[in-house]
């Protein structure tokens, strides 16, 4: 997919797989038993178990929930089917055993089928991710300390492993310090991606409602959203969009290609990971003085 | 312009997304409430089925409902028995017709017990079970002495960030050699606090950990527990290794073991996929630092 750009930016970003790495359903329940062993062995503590169970229930997800469905179902109609070959009477009576036998064999038969509707209702919708229209580009002022570009490369690294986050932005002191990922295609001839202008951003409600609010602001289906204007370095198909305050003097903008593809646990550590970085920035960058930030 | 998803226990958590920008609001009724189907904007090729259904609840905090049919099973499982027997007091045998019924009973009983240990690895479930802390033990929070200042403040960050973030209640990452050791830990009384590390790097070495060459996941471990350092119902453990940076032009087998980041909780299935996928994420930020400078030669 994206192999071409990844060979023409010069900062490696240590992938070497060319397909992107997500959280699916077909993840292996846990990574470990099928691990070589040791070639001096010396990890002496147990291997663990797979889990055939939940990585069954995983792969065959729809099958699963109905199961309970069929199951109550069919054992209903075998009761009934009994008992007229049996030649008892159907009647709704608790006056003799098997009578007694068959109501509680219905009770369970419809236990299943409402406990396999709950688990059809509570399907979560799947919905597909849209590739983000635009270029990828690589731009780090080229004045920032080495810690905190191995620092920044590590939260992109992160980010855009674990969520569905294509486009990463962080802006400090009124310059952008970070451009990675995909952005939108300039329209002038160059072509090149477009660059972050921090005084308009500034400007916008967004930036200034998250600042006012000093809380994450996540803005789960972008469309929606007339504030979509102000993000114009992002892909025009960006999905949803995590607006993380660093402080009080930085933002940090992640776009993702799907719809409420972040979840709590992502908005969890994405705002906890921002302090982190506050933090980061502003032991090294104290009066540091900024320029423009230069394509590198 | 919200999915109307208002329940007081779901056993997934939809959110409900406010059009003008303020925080997310998971929001919890104690009412039974109705789900409506919400495909107003999905497109016609992934329609769901539209169900509209009750979602069960009593509305007592703490209860979980999806265990319901389990308990269901027991209760009828055991009355079908009793109804077996309480009948052959009587001196009448049971009609094969009621036998096959209570055979019937009691394999839909005994798949009624099963349903929650199904239901648990669904897609969209979530887990009710809450950590416990073990009695009678405190919080330690230890560091190797000779750790660079920024290296003492990522071990402390990334420490605090797991303890929250996930389920665990105790967390131990080792980086070439030095220890930072936080939460609920089983040590031994008689281990002073000056010999603290010295007692968990030796438990470290009795076990091998530092040579663990892959992820390792234990999600249901039995209460006889698994090693001596870890507290006292731990039901779940994860040893995240720490490896080196690829060289890229080096051989991706040859990954020499940095260290690892090793996790205890106290609830069964206690990290989900994207728990674990983020945890490995923090794990590479202990890669050797020496690696990541070649990378920016670029700059």
């Amino acid at each position: 997919m994206e192999a071409g750009s990844f060979l023409r930016s010069p900062i490696s970003v240590t992938h070497n797989q060319p397909l992107r790495r997500r959280i699916e359903s077909g993840f292996p329940r846990f990574v470990g038993a099928s691990i070589a062993a040791n070639s001096d062995g010396r990890y002496r503590g147990p291997k663990p178990r797979r889990d055939w169970v939940a990585d069954w229930v995983s792969k065959n997800d729809d099958f699963v929930r109905s199961l309970p469905i069929y199951v109550g179902g069919a054992s209903l109609l075998a009761v009934l089917f009994n008992r007229t070959v049996s030649g008892v009477a159907p009647v709704a009576d608790a006056s003799s055993s098997q009578s007694r036998a068959d109501l509680l064999t219905l009770g369970l038969a419809v236990t299943n089928i409402l406990s396999g509707l709950v688990w059809l209702s509570i399907r979560p919708k799947s919905i597909s991710m849209i590739s983000p229209e635009g270029i990828e580009c690589q731009r780090i002022n080229p004045q920032l300390p080495t810690p905190v570009v191995s620092e920044l490369l590590w939260i992109w690294e992160s980010i855009s492993d674990v969520t569905c986050c294509r486009s990463l932005v962080v802006v400090y002191d009124s310059s952008c310090i970070l451009q990675i990922g995909f952005a939108a295609k300039s329209s002038d001839s160059d072509g090149e991606a477009v660059s972050v202008d921090t005084s308009t951003l500034k400007q916008g409600s967004l930036y200034q409602g998250v600042m006012k609010s000093g809380a994450q602001n996540y803005l789960a289906n972008l469309s929606l959203y007339p504030g979509r204007s102000e993000l114009p370095f992002l892909p025009s198909n960006t999905q949803a969009v995590i607006l993380q305050p660093l402080g009080d003097r930085g933002i940090a903008i992640i776009g993702g290609d799907t719809i409420r593809g972040f979840t709590t646990s992502d908005q969890a550590w994405i705002s906890l990971i921002g302090e982190k970085l506050d933090a980061t920035l502003a032991n090294y960058l104290e009066n540091f003085p900024f320029a423009v930030v230069d394509k590198v | 312009m919200s999915n109307a998803c208002v329940s007081f226990r779901p056993l997934i958590q939809l959110k409900i997304s406010n059009q003008f920008g303020a925080r997310k609001v998971i929001k919890k009724s104690l009412q039974i409430s109705a789900r409506l189907g919400n495909n107003s904007r999905s497109s016609p090729e992934n329609q769901q089925v539209n169900l509209s259904v009750l979602r069960f609840t009593f509305g007592i905090p703490g209860l979980d409902e999806s265990y319901l049919p389990r308990w269901i099973g027991y209760g009828f499982g055991s009355l079908l028995i009793l109804n077996h027997f309480a009948g052959a007091n009587l001196a009448t045998y049971a009609t094969p017709a009621q036998l096959r019924t209570e055979a019937l009973g009691l394999s839909l009983a005994a798949f009624s017990i099963t349903l929650p240990y199904l239901g648990k690895f669904l897609k969209g479930a979530t887990s009710m079970d809450q950590t416990t802390i073990p009695e009678g033990s405190e919080q330690i929070f230890v560091m190797s002495p000779n750790v660079s200042n920024a290296q003492k403040e990522d071990l402390a960050w990334a420490t605090y960030i797991l303890l929250r973030n996930t389920n665990a209640i105790a967390v131990l990452i080792s980086i070439q050699g030095q220890l930072c050791v936080r939460g609920y830990w089983n040590t031994p009384e008689s281990v002073s606090k000056t010999n603290i590390l010295d007692w968990f790097e030796r438990q470290i070495e009795i076990i091998g950990l530092s040579d663990v060459e892959g992820k390792l996941y234990f999600p249901q471990i039995s209460d006889s527990g698994l090693w001596e350092m870890l507290p006292k119902g731990t039901r779940s453990i994860l040893v995240q290794p720490v490896l080196q940076a690829p060289n890229p032009s080096g051989n991706a087998m040859q990954l020499k073991n940095e260290g690892f980041v090793l996790l205890a909780s106290s609830m069964r299935y206690a990290y989900s996929d994207k728990d674990r996928a983020w945890i490995g994420a923090l794990a590479k930020k202990f890669r050797g630092k020496s690696t990541c400078n070649t990378d920016l030669q670029g700059l």
